[in-house]
């Protein structure tokens, strides 16, 4: 029941953020770019972090 | 209508001024460093390694003594506008009003909420809650940015509103225009960006301290990691986002954008050069010392290459019929005040997109009133309004150069330290590591100077085309304030002290949890998706 509920509120989040998508987009073009741009920038970061644990695997002490 | 003092205007325009530049120091490193938080936070909770939330704890600190002096320069000024702006609040305060006061009850409350959380959660959220209450509070900093830019975007493409003859003010009309203003958009994005690189350079530049005292090895290069891809990637969304406005500009402030150019005469496409540094002089109304690189301003500012951009003693003349215009409708509209009749109304409407032309035009009218100007002197009134049209150019020119300039250095460091920071020679280059420690107020800066370009470029309007600055502000007296000036000023300068002293304290103290083993996970380790509390 639990991953029922869950899946049906994400569901409810994936309908609300198309909508989101094709408003805003349609009426607010930068709004929208700015949305979808932090989160990239957002997860660009964090992969350059993961990316730097995994070469410092490969080289504990190595440099910086 | 009362003439105000001009001096008293003056002092208004730099009190303002000075504390919205005071209080834009706080700004851009609270919009940049909570999503920055964010992302630190993130990449804890999917990884579970204690390294990501020692950065998140630790920035996290710096950005709390940041929000909390950022956050008491900001409240004076909305008084400011009742006190010192009482005419131009009259005038426009349903317009703007509205967007104030939906930030302060949402998304100033959202974020002044959700922070304390997110200081005083970590031991008793999950993960994934502390995780989404850091993500409200970077929401909340930047909504609240939106909304004050949706205002500032109101005076300067003033959309959603018409003038109401009855009540001698601006009327709301459409609230979804006055949000998805063009200029609302794009300075939403470009403000919230350039407080992305602010907070970018701000954790590379200790970072890099870090590094080269050899301290907290492995915190500082993640952190400086991140900042070096979160402030390239931004740097190059201010760069666009900036064409964009200036794009704007060229179609809704001509003389904004004549200004920033130092365009005194209307362009030859495609030949005219940009002119990369001159000395505008604004009292006869020319250039000394140009250096241009020719071709490139037609299609950085058209994105064409043969549309004229139109030079300011042109648009100048331009002016010349709508001030002639201007001074109909105000007469109209005095006359329509006292008899209510429809043919005064009627005379008022058809002169109506000039009114402000014409309100321009009091401050050479006998007794600052255009109804008393005799008929034979109405040219020498036009005449002498006409250059009353432009900003200072001097400005506008140097405040605008000085912020591109430095964003092309952001982009040359950020580039060169994300690829260092990948090739993982960071170490080696210690020179680039003193650039980006030395660079950290320059973002700052440079956000201070896009404020200027932007707020002195759209002079000599509070709104845009319909109310001059000189006839928006409130009747004190200039003891007043010169009194309140210096109270600001003294007070502003312990703030930006007490800033200074608590940021450099706790950055050279640095972490207090320094995972020495980064690749440790945290006790104990779980997946993403547990909803346990976090250990501490």
């Amino acid at each position: 029941m639990t991953k029922i509920l869950r899946l049906a509120g994400l569901a409810v989040v994936l309908v609300v953020s198309l909508l989101f998508a094709v408003f805003v987009g349609d009426q607010g073009p930068w709004y929208f770019a700015w949305v979808i741009g932090t989160v990239m920038i957002i997860l660009i970061s964090g992969a350059g972090a993961i990316m730097l644990d995994a070469q410092s695997s490969l080289s504990p002490d190595g440099e910086i | 209508m009362e003439f105000i003092n001009p001096d008293v205007v003056d002092l208004s325009r730099f009190q303002f001024a000075l504390t919205a530049l005071y209080h834009f120091m706080f700004v851009p490193l609270t919009l940049g460093l909570t999503f920055m938080l964010a992302a630190m936070e993130t990449v804890y909770v999917v990884t579970g390694r204690q390294i990501y939330k020692d950065m998140a704890q630790f920035w996290g600190k710096l950005f709390g003594i940041n929000f909390a002096i950022g956050v008491a320069t900001g409240i004076t000024m909305e008084f400011e506008f009742g006190t010192n702006w009482s005419m131009y609040s009259h005038f426009f305060g349903d317009m703007f009003g509205t967007p104030l006061a939906i930030e302060g009850l949402m998304a100033f409350f959202m974020e002044s909420t959700f922070v304390g959380l997110m200081f005083f959660g970590w031991d008793r959220l999950s993960r994934q809650a502390h995780l989404a209450i850091t993500y409200l509070v970077a929401l909340g900093s930047n909504l609240s940015a939106l909304w004050i830019l949706i205002a500032n975007a109101g005076m300067n493409m003033p959309e959603g509103a018409h003038f109401d003859p009855e009540t001698m003010r601006m009327q709301f009309e459409s609230f979804v225009d006055l949000v998805f203003n063009p200029d609302a958009q794009a300075k939403f994005v470009h403000t919230s960006v350039a407080g992305y690189v602010s907070a970018a350079m701000f954790v590379m530049g200790i970072s890099a301290f870090y590094l080269l005292r050899g301290q907290h090895r492995q915190f500082a290069a993640r952190s400086f990691r991140m900042a070096a891809l979160f402030g390239i990637i931004s740097t190059v969304a201010v760069i666009t986002l900036g064409d964009v406005l200036g794009r704007l500009d060229y179609e809704k402030q001509p003389t904004k954008i004549a200004a920033i150019e130092g365009l005194w005469h209307t362009s030859n496409p495609p030949f005219e050069p940009w002119i990369v540094a001159a000395l505008p002089d604004d009292a006869r109304q020319e250039n000394h010392y140009e250096i241009g690189v020719p071709l490139v301003l037609t299609p950085l500012i058209t994105h064409t290459f043969d549309q004229p951009i139109t030079g300011m003693h042109e648009l100048e003349d331009e002016a010349g019929p709508r001030i002639r215009s201007g001074i109909d409708a105000v007469a109209a509209l005095r006359r329509y005040g006292v008899t209510h009749s429809s043919t005064d109304l009627a005379q008022f409407t058809a002169h109506e997109q000039d009114m402000g032309y014409g309100l321009l035009a009091t401050r050479h009218a006998p007794g600052q009133d255009v109804t008393a100007i005799p008929a034979d002197r109405i040219d020498d009134v036009v005449k002498a309004t006409q250059p009353d049209i432009l900003p200072n150019v001097f400005v506008t020119f140097w405040s605008f150069r000085l912020m591109v300039f430095l964003s092309l250095w952001f982009f040359a460091l950020f580039a060169i330290s994300a690829y260092l920071s990948l090739k993982r020679r960071l170490e080696r280059s210690r020179l680039l590591l003193k650039l980006c420690m030395w660079s950290i107020p320059l973002p700052i800066l440079a956000t201070e100077f896009g404020w200027i370009t932007a707020e002195a470029g759209r002079q000599p309007w509070t709104v845009f085309g319909w109310l001059p600055t000189f006839l928006s502000a409130s009747s004190h007296g200039v003891s007043y304030m010169v009194f309140s000036l210096v109270g600001f000023v003294l007070l502003y300068s312990v703030f930006i002290a007490a800033e200074l002293y608590l940021m450099f304290k706790f950055a050279r103290l640095g972490p207090d949890h320094d995972s020495m083993e980064p690749h440790a996970p945290a006790t104990p380790r779980a997946s993403a998706f547990d909803m346990r509390p976090m250990a501490s």
